[in-house]
């Protein structure tokens, strides 16, 4: 009774046997008979002998029954495979380990537990398919959320807390809509404010910010359709923001969203959904785009993991193989697919089929396009309720931090206040699946604004809703953070078609970093519904020691301070190219010195792109000069290229990227005429090359080499010269409060060490900024 | 004041905290997901190694101009491609029945320390890329996977832990992600995956920047790391959150930066600094970043490394992607790691760590003139070979060959001066004698570590297996 028994003992104190017992099955027994199954499986076991099912041991084959349960030494199955009797099993295969038999044996005398695998969760309770609609209990409370959960609480003889503060509220309530703290003035505004309504008018004002509600969610949303702008896998997966965002912008219900990504207009930006992450060359049975498409859609609308289930029935849920199929049958080419178990074709055959039958048909040789409009009918059915529960429990546990069904991807797990789930679930339909109200009835309800609880690591130890719990800002949430306190947000650079444009960008625009990868933003090659919150090693040095931050927190502290110069303006921008050369022709009277950039703008192999400066000339009073003859630091190397199918020699060329710098004060010079180019003649098979050409007269601000247009998403804080101004502004964005005389104190050490004659050092600000942003204060939503 | 603390921190009264019970639980609590499957059991396997030290020659290393020479034909202007199985000489090793391509002479002498296996056998994946190859070679899984497998860096983190806790369990050294074209492909496996960050790389794309990453920044400097650290903790005793205790997650919030700045501080960080090493050492080793990497590999062996990974960096069409000038590259890479590998062999044998330590070189696929992925099938060809060359550049093995690729293993328990495995001396040199799958592979080199090539690890409530499915087994006539 080696690990079984020790996993009961530990679970008898807990009080979930049962789940433990499931557990232990798939974990520990199950692949001990997946040996046995290869053969004493399927439709023509050997000797008759079905070991997939408790009932097949019992029955047994032809020497009688496989396994005695209770009695270990008396089960056939046991003499089998020590070997007592012949022939030893598995037959042709290793013998199984001391240890395997040991747990077949402890489970066998356990009784032989076999979890159920119909739709049945605990005690016997079956998730229901289609909506109902719980009348709301009575009571004075105005969200019906709360009446339910008085009931809830009264039934548990719990006296549930009172509501947190109005600063606290707030800080959950923006980071929640938004994704950013509130400012200090808007916080000190909603303080201030005495109307008794205040809280429910931020939420909808919040809400009605529609562009930074979108900037939020996307986040959320790109998780859970696996999107990543800019990550192709070289051209083999395709970007849905372009429909993702305006139909967030819009607050596009949801049962249409579902729609649009299953059964996707032609050329529809919503199409890589279905398309899914492929990447070249052959892919396994059960990863096809179609079994991805039938994975995804099942697990991100429907709660449903079909993952094991395309490989063969699956023994964690009562899902099967052709059920996989019979889904993917509808975003496949082909209408009538062949099952194929682990790998090998079975023969068996199965057309579209949805998970639910009694939703509807789809008749066998329906075309691709009836096939898919089938599935957006049948997912988004007012008769699936399950449609409407799974979205509305994956809301429930993003604002609460867990949800009213744990997992929120195995939706045929009991809730834990049914009558809630489904009267949510009901409300949302009835409001035309609108996210913005679900959002905002759940936020208005006392449930959200009680105080925060901690978190706990493990979802299936027994649990009682007493309040929201903590939650940890995400990856691009604690990124955004760090701009609104200092007022330094990235800039997005970009060309297309010529027309360069640089804009203030929020975290979840960039590709990631190696900082918000160590802080949990995933590689979104699957589905993502949730993500860890707890600190790693690995980020915590990111951010103690990471370039990234360092970065931000120099410029921050400097702009903060208005010791940042603001950018000058370049002189020349090639935009990205990709062939051939472009001119230009500067005026540079005047100019002290010349920065020549050289960028990639994307190339997939940047260290063989062949590019560079050609024939550059500066022009004065005293005739004409070639850039090249004078005197440069860094070293180019002078090429014969081949550039617009014509041989160009003497191109100054550097490694991708490179800055040649040029000294010209006094020279008299005032024009730089010449141009830039790359080598198109040694263009291989998939090396695309691409680069950007910069010509500067003042040394470039790099993180700002095209002016950036449009407005940050916050307005920039004020340049404060009082440190205690900034103190109070930093603390109430960063924690909702100000500091209290201890942590004031604390602070004016960091800005105003002895020494500093009254002036707020850089360094200081810097290290104020970092303790700040480092501080569980912050980086949780309490 | 004291109102806001209750308000922020009320929900976290002693109650919540005594049923959740101590921190120490709590912390090996939050460590604790995903879980074994098996128990702790199953990893009772006895190691014959505690450190793995993974050479990667990326990018696709030809195993007959390297570890399986073949028939030799000099380049002249008409030659046959179909002539050409080898474009180096053979020559012989310090072990009678195994000859190595010419310019790894070195390597030569270092032969009876190791095992040689000739018929390694990678995934079949079609129309080859690169990085989809690589993810399946460190994870044991091709992709796209339904869940987010492992690196096998982090199952042995995960599974073993570090073995000097101020040195990071997996180290990566010499991968720049940012390549362009295949970034995304590379990101992908350079991860724990479902296993948590916690267990992912720690990066060194440069060795020569590798202190910078384990000490308080240049800009920073450590007098200021090191007072702003005090202010940071006093500023955080002074909150609220200091004076209510805790949950686990800013348990771990505090752990983490714990680690990390004990990471930071610490004197094994020494062990990344390679101005430390002697002139004379560091110079055996210095043929350029990979060189560098070796050394460093020795180095954190020495201080306490349990994984550590030495690339020679992909980057398409370079290092060992040799999609022309084949021959003439190959004389590169080979000087770039012939010198740093024998010398790490010697220094870890010399040190006596070698017996403990686990050295494997190995790479994505061979390669051959003609044959483009697996004999036999139709791969589409990435690589114009003309069938008689007409310059130098057209001399060397340019396509992806799938079908056989050698693999070196010195140390950790392995046989000594063995060769294992064959290939076929006409083209398509398969394998015609004791194939090695990736998945027996890693069930050997788990072996070694004392991990059961069958531990699995629960996701979404299934077990997920260090080996593919747990069917890995390992090569016992490796082992001495």
């Amino acid at each position: 009774m080696l690990r079984l028994a020790k996993f009961c003992l530990l679970c008898s104190i807990a009080g979930c046997l049962a789940s433990a017992a499931d557990s232990d099955f798939t974990n520990v027994i199950h692949p001990v008979l997946e040996s046995c199954v290869k053969c004493h499986g399927g439709d023509q076991p050997q000797a008759g002998l079905n070991l997939q099912t408790r009932e097949g041991m019992l029955k047994g084959g032809k020497s009688g029954p496989a396994i005695v349960p209770g009695m270990s030494q008396n089960s056939l199955l046991v003499k089998h495979i020590t070997g007592e009797l012949e022939p030893r099993m598995p037959m042709g295969g290793a013998p199984l380990t001391a240890q395997q038999i040991s747990v077949i044996r402890a489970w066998i005398d356990d009784k032989a537990p076999w979890p159920d695998m119909s739709a049945k969760g605990s005690g016997g309770w079956q998730s229901p398919i289609p909506p109902r609609t719980p009348p709301v209990p009575p009571g004075s409370e105005s969200n019906p959320i709360d009446r339910f959960l008085r009931v809830y609480f009264q039934s548990r003889n719990v006296t549930p807390a009172g509501v947190v503060s109005d600063a606290v509220f707030a800080r959950r309530a923006y980071y929640d809509v938004i994704g950013l703290p509130p400012t200090a003035a808007e916080l000190r505004r909603f303080l201030n404010d005495s109307d008794s309504g205040k809280r429910d008018r931020l939420i909808r004002t919040l809400l009605d910010d529609s562009p930074a509600y979108a900037e939020n969610w996307i986040s959320f949303w790109n998780d859970l359709l696996r999107n990543d702008q800019g990550v192709n896998y070289a051209g083999t997966r395709e970007s849905i923001t372009d429909w993702l965002r305006p139909a967030l912008q819009t607050n596009m219900p949801y049962d249409r969203m579902v729609s649009e990504l299953v059964n996707p207009e032609p050329k529809s930006p919503a199409e890589g959904f279905l398309v899914g992450v492929n990447w070249r060359g052959s892919v396994s049975a059960s990863q096809t785009p179609f079994m991805q498409a039938a994975q995804n859609t099942a697990q991100v609308f429907l709660g449903i993991n079909l993952k094991c289930a395309s490989c063969h029935d699956s023994f964690i849920n009562r899902y099967r193989l052709k059920d996989s199929y019979g889904l993917a049958a509808m975003f496949s080419e082909e209408s009538n697919l062949e099952l194929v178990r682990c790998d090998a074709k079975t023969g068996k055959f199965t057309g579209p089929e949805f998970l639910y039958p009694e939703l509807g048909s789809v008749p066998k040789d329906a075309s691709l396009a009836e096939r898919r409009a089938a599935a957006a009918r049948f997912f988004t059915s007012p008769q699936n309720g399950r449609f409407a529960r799974t979205i509305v429990n994956r809301y429930w546990q993003r604002l609460i931090g867990r949800g009213l069904v744990e997992s929120v991807d195995e939706m045929d797990n009991r809730p834990w206040e049914e009558d809630l789930l489904d009267w949510l679930a009901s409300d949302f339909v009835a409001h035309n699946y609108d996210l913005k109200h679900l959002l905002a009835q759940i936020m208005s309800s006392r449930a959200y604004q009680m105080p925060s609880i901690p978190g706990v690591p493990d979802h299936t130890a027994k649990y009682v809703f007493d309040g929201p719990q903590v939650r940890r800002l995400t990856a691009e949430q604690f990124a955004d953070t760090v701009s609104v306190l200092t007022g330094e947000w990235r800039i997005l650079q970009s060309s297309e078609k010529g027309v360069s444009r640089a804009e203030f960008s929020r975290e979840w625009q960039l590709k990631s970093t190696a900082l918000t990868r160590a802080m949990g933003r995933p590689i979104r090659d699957q589905v993502f519904t949730t993500r860890n919150d707890e600190a790693t090693t690995l980020e915590a040095l990111e951010l103690m020691n990471g370039e990234t931050l360092e970065h931000s927190l120099r410029r921050g502290a400097r702009r903060l301070l208005n010791e940042l110069p603001p950018a000058p303006p370049n002189r020349f921008d090639s935009g990205v190219i990709r062939k051939a050369s472009r001119q230009f022709d500067i005026d540079i009277s005047g100019v002290k010195q010349l920065w020549l950039l050289m960028e990639d703008g994307g190339s997939y192999d940047p260290a063989q792109t062949q590019a560079g400066w050609i024939n550059v000339k500066l022009t004065g009073p005293k005739g004409t000069v070639d850039l090249a003859s004078l005197p440069s630091v860094v070293k180019f190397v002078k090429k014969n290229l081949t550039i617009d199918n014509k041989k160009t020699p003497g191109v100054m060329t550097v490694a991708l990227p490179t800055t040649l710098t040029y000294n010209i004060d006094g020279m008299g010079f005032t024009r730089l005429r010449g141009a830039v180019g790359m080598d198109d003649s040694g263009r291989r098979n998939d090396i695309e090359t691409a680069v950007r050409f910069f010509i500067f007269t003042e040394q470039p601000d790099r993180d700002e080499l095209v002016r950036v247009t449009g407005e940050p998403p916050v307005p920039p804080p004020t340049h404060v010269k009082d440190a205690n101004g900034l103190i109070d502004r930093l603390f109430l964005e960063a924690f909702a409060r100000e500091p209290n005389a201890r942590e004031r104190e604390i602070a004016v050490e960091f800005l105003l060490p002895e020494g500093s004659g009254g002036k707020i050092q850089t360094s200081g600000l810097e290290d104020l900024l970092w303790s700040l942003l480092m501080h569980p204060e912050l980086q949780y939503i309490h | 004041m004291k109102d806001i603390e209750r308000e922020l921190f009320g929900g976290l009264s002693r109650r919540h905290f005594l049923r959740s019970g101590t921190a120490a639980t709590l912390a090996a609590l939050a460590g604790g997901a995903p879980s074994l499957a098996w128990g702790a059991e199953q990893v009772k396997l006895k190691p014959k190694a505690d450190s793995l030290i993974l050479l990667w020659m990326a990018g696709g290393m030809a195993q007959t101009e390297t570890w399986d020479p073949k028939r030799y034909t000099p380049y002249r202007p008409g030659l046959p491609s179909s002539e050409v199985l080898s474009t180096f000489p053979s020559i012989d090793t310090v072990v009678d029945n195994i000859k190595l391509s010419q310019g790894l002479e070195n390597m030569a002498k270092v032969m009876d320390r190791g095992t040689l296996i000739r018929s390694h056998r990678v995934g079949d994946l079609g129309f080859i890329l690169h990085s989809r190859h690589q993810f399946h070679w460190h994870t044991g899984y091709p992709p796209p996977q339904s869940v987010a497998a492992p690196h096998m860096g982090a199952v042995i983190a995960k599974t073993l832990g570090p073995r000097n806790p101020d040195i990071p369990a997996f180290i990566d050294i010499g991968q720049d992600l940012e390549i362009g074209g295949e970034s995304d492909g590379l990101k992908a496996f350079h991860t724990a995956g479902f296993l948590g960050s916690e267990y992912g790389p720690f990066f060194i794309s440069d060795p020569k920047d590798a202190v910078a990453s384990t000490r308080p920044s240049e800009y920073l400097g450590s007098a200021r790391f090191e007072s702003r650290w005090k202010r940071y903790k006093d500023l955080v005793a002074a909150g609220p959150v200091g004076k209510y205790g805790s949950g686990y997650q800013r348990e771990s919030l505090a752990r983490s930066m714990e680690n990390a700045h004990r990471l930071l501080s610490s004197p094994s960080a020494k062990a990344f600094d390679l101005s430390l090493e002697p002139e004379k050492s560091f110079q055996r080793y210095n043929t350029g970043r990979f060189g560098q990497g070796c050394l460093m590999a020795r180095r954190l062996v020495e201080a306490g490394a349990r994984f550590v990974e030495v690339t020679t960096e992909y980057i398409p069409f370079r290092f060992w992607d040799t999609h022309e000038n084949g021959h003439t590259r190959a004389v590169g890479m080979k000087q770039a790691v012939d010198a740093p590998i024998s010398q790490l062999i010697l220094d870890l044998e010399e040190r006596g760590l070698l017996d403990r330590t686990l050295v494997v070189i190995a790479s994505e696929f061979g390669r051959d003139m003609l044959v483009e992925g697996k004999p036999g099938l139709t791969v589409q060809n990435q690589v114009k070979q003309p069938a008689i060359m007409t310059e130098i550049k057209h001399y060397g093995m340019h396509r992806h060959f799938t079908e056989a690729g050698s693999v070196l293993v010195f140390g950790g328990g392995f046989k000594k001066g063995f060769l294992y495995g064959k290939t076929a001396d006409e083209r398509p040199c398969k394998i015609v004698e004791n194939p090695v799958t990736i998945d027996d592979l890693h069930a050997t080199i788990y072996t070694a570590l004392g991990i059961a090539p069958d531990t699995s690890y629960v996701v979404e409530r299934r077990p997920f297996y260090v080996t593919n499915n747990g069917k890995g087994k390992p090569v016992d006539a490796l082992f001495a």
